[in-house]
């Protein structure tokens, strides 16, 4: 085989696997958006799953938002100062750190937490033929096992996100009153000036296409998996490296949208 | 009693979504949302930094944003702003409207009021806005700066090239100085001769010197020894007590 031969084999194959996993989403997502998906079993999944990605992890998430956030608006808040661009506090705290950081943060750290782990626990049942005798049972894999799954993805990414802003604020609060002597009601108009609809319509929808990106692609990785144990690693981190490469093209998709 | 899973998944979920409606009705209200408002209308000569959406500011705070934009049959920039009802006092007949665009930072349609007694703007009166410009009014600020600049450092040449004239020339100082050095080299040199010579007669005077006070001391001594001739031909006179004496 000749070698344009070999480069237009590799890019027929992406563009195949490319539109296979947009096929996939396509699927997915018209069945979660279907009322007779959620029976009692696929309900029971789905507080499981949100138990586990949102509900167990937020004392943590909320510890970590406040050093990392109390962190990242003393830097910021400082460098403003240094600048002479106090004026410009509201918009930076709105439209970077509350837009932009917040979703971004929690996406890395559901990513890192739930992604991964879904990723090897379905390709351990694809190992295992649980999906297969799942199948033979005729139980549907995608209201049973994708659908929750996905959902929790959206809900916990929209919820913990807008957790990590309130948090951010708040020390928000403090920082500009440490730092420029600002009061709260004149910090709240401040925040209450910078902030658009457009903007938080925006971050809301990038919160929920990162849920579900996050939980669906490292499902469709974990499906790919063959019937050999050593096949687990190998589909987990090409999962996760799609799921990077998800997360930039949605960051990238989103300041497109704004910027229009 | 443990609490079940099912009710700590609630109570995260709806207190979560309810403290977002709540945040998101919040910032309604307080954008004016639920209010009604007034709209009324601009004019200017451009479009030029102006946007859907920009704020209209009254001493500092939002009070309005920019609706719409559109052109008139003239061509004039037709503003149209949307103030809530509870900041539509703040606009009056003699209010005017000043498109500012700072340095740094959004444009704003900047509201002032000087008599807010006056009667209220008629949504139907179009009134004209004026454009302040922080980059034209800081380039013009510094353009007579720039030409100051530039005079001087003409003159600073113009002065340059005569000083050097004036110095390096055929004509200049440094050339005359060198002339003038090397002749008072010259005449050092003649005066060093007699410097040499006048060394050369100080020693001949001082040896001159010494010689006299030897004439000198001979010269005391040959008065001493006629002083004592004297005395003697007194003595003598004195003897002979007469009053003539004979000569030979």
């Amino acid at each position: 085989m000749s070698i344009p031969e070999k480069i237009g084999n590799y890019i027929s194959g992406r563009i195949q696997a490319l539109a296979r996993m947009i096929f996939f989403a396509v699927k997915v997502f018209r069945r979660v958006m279907t009322p007779a998906t959620y029976n009692s079993a696929t309900r029971t999944v789905l507080i499981n799953q949100i138990y586990f990605t949102s509900v167990q992890i937020l004392p943590v998430f909320l510890l970590v938002s406040a050093v990392v956030g109390s962190l990242f608006i003393g830097v910021v808040f400082q460098a403003l100062k240094n600048l002479g661009l106090v004026s410009l506090l509201g918009n930076v705290l709105m439209g970077l750190i509350v837009t932009e950081l917040s979703p971004f943060f929690t996406v890395l750290l559901i990513t890192l937490r739930s992604g991964a782990a879904i990723n090897a626990e379905i390709a351990a049942m694809q190992v295992n033929r649980e999906i297969k005798a799942l199948e033979v049972f005729r139980i549907d894999i995608i209201d049973y096992l994708l659908a929750p799954r996905v959902v929790n993805g959206i809900i916990s990414v929209v919820l913990l996100s807008f957790l990590f802003s309130i948090v951010l604020m708040t020390s928000g609060i403090l920082f500009s009153r440490v730092i420029f002597g600002i009061s709260t009601d004149v910090y709240v108009n401040i925040l209450l000036n910078s902030t658009n609809f457009s903007d938080i319509v925006v971050a809301l929808l990038k919160c929920a296409a990162f849920g579900f990106f996050i939980t669906l692609i490292p499902i469709y990785s974990g499906l790919q998996a063959t019937h050999e144990l050593t096949s687990i690693p190998i589909v987990v981190s090409r999962g996760m490296v799609r799921v990077f490469a998800a997360i930039l093209v949605i960051e990238v998709l989103s300041l497109l949208i704004r910027l229009l | 009693m443990p609490i079940s899973r099912e009710y700590k998944v609630g109570v995260f979920v709806i207190g979560t979504a309810a403290t977002i409606l709540l945040a998101l009705l919040f910032l309604a209200a307080q954008k004016g949302f639920f209010q009604t408002s007034h709209t009324y209308t601009l004019s200017c000569r451009t479009g030029d930094g102006l946007a859907v959406g920009m704020p209209v500011v009254f001493s500092g705070f939002d009070i309005g944003r920019v609706h719409s934009l559109e052109l008139d049959d003239k061509g004039a920039v037709l503003i149209k702003i949307r103030v809530p009802d509870k900041h539509a006092k703040w606009i009056r007949q003699d209010s005017f409207f000043v498109l500012y665009r700072p340095l740094i930072g959004a444009a704003r349609i900047v509201v002032n009021t000087d008599h807010l007694e006056s009667p209220p703007l008629a949504e139907d009166k179009i009134a004209e806005v004026y454009v302040v410009n922080d980059i034209n009014d800081a380039i013009e600020k510094i353009q007579p700066l720039l030409e100051t600049i530039e005079r001087l450092s003409r003159r600073i040449d113009s002065m340059a090239a005569k000083t050097d004239e004036q110095v390096f020339g055929r004509e200049g100082t440094l050339p005359q100085l060198n002339k003038i050095l090397k002749d008072a080299a010259g005449k050092l040199e003649k005066l060093e001769t007699t410097v040499d010579n006048l060394n050369k007669i100080s020693k001949d005077a001082a040896e001159g010197t010494q010689d006299l006070g030897a004439l000198r001391a001979d010269i005391d001594e040959v008065a001493q020894t006629l002083n004592k001739v004297s005395r003697d031909i007194d003595a003598l006179l004195y003897k002979q007590k007469k009053p003539e004496i004979k000569l030979p």
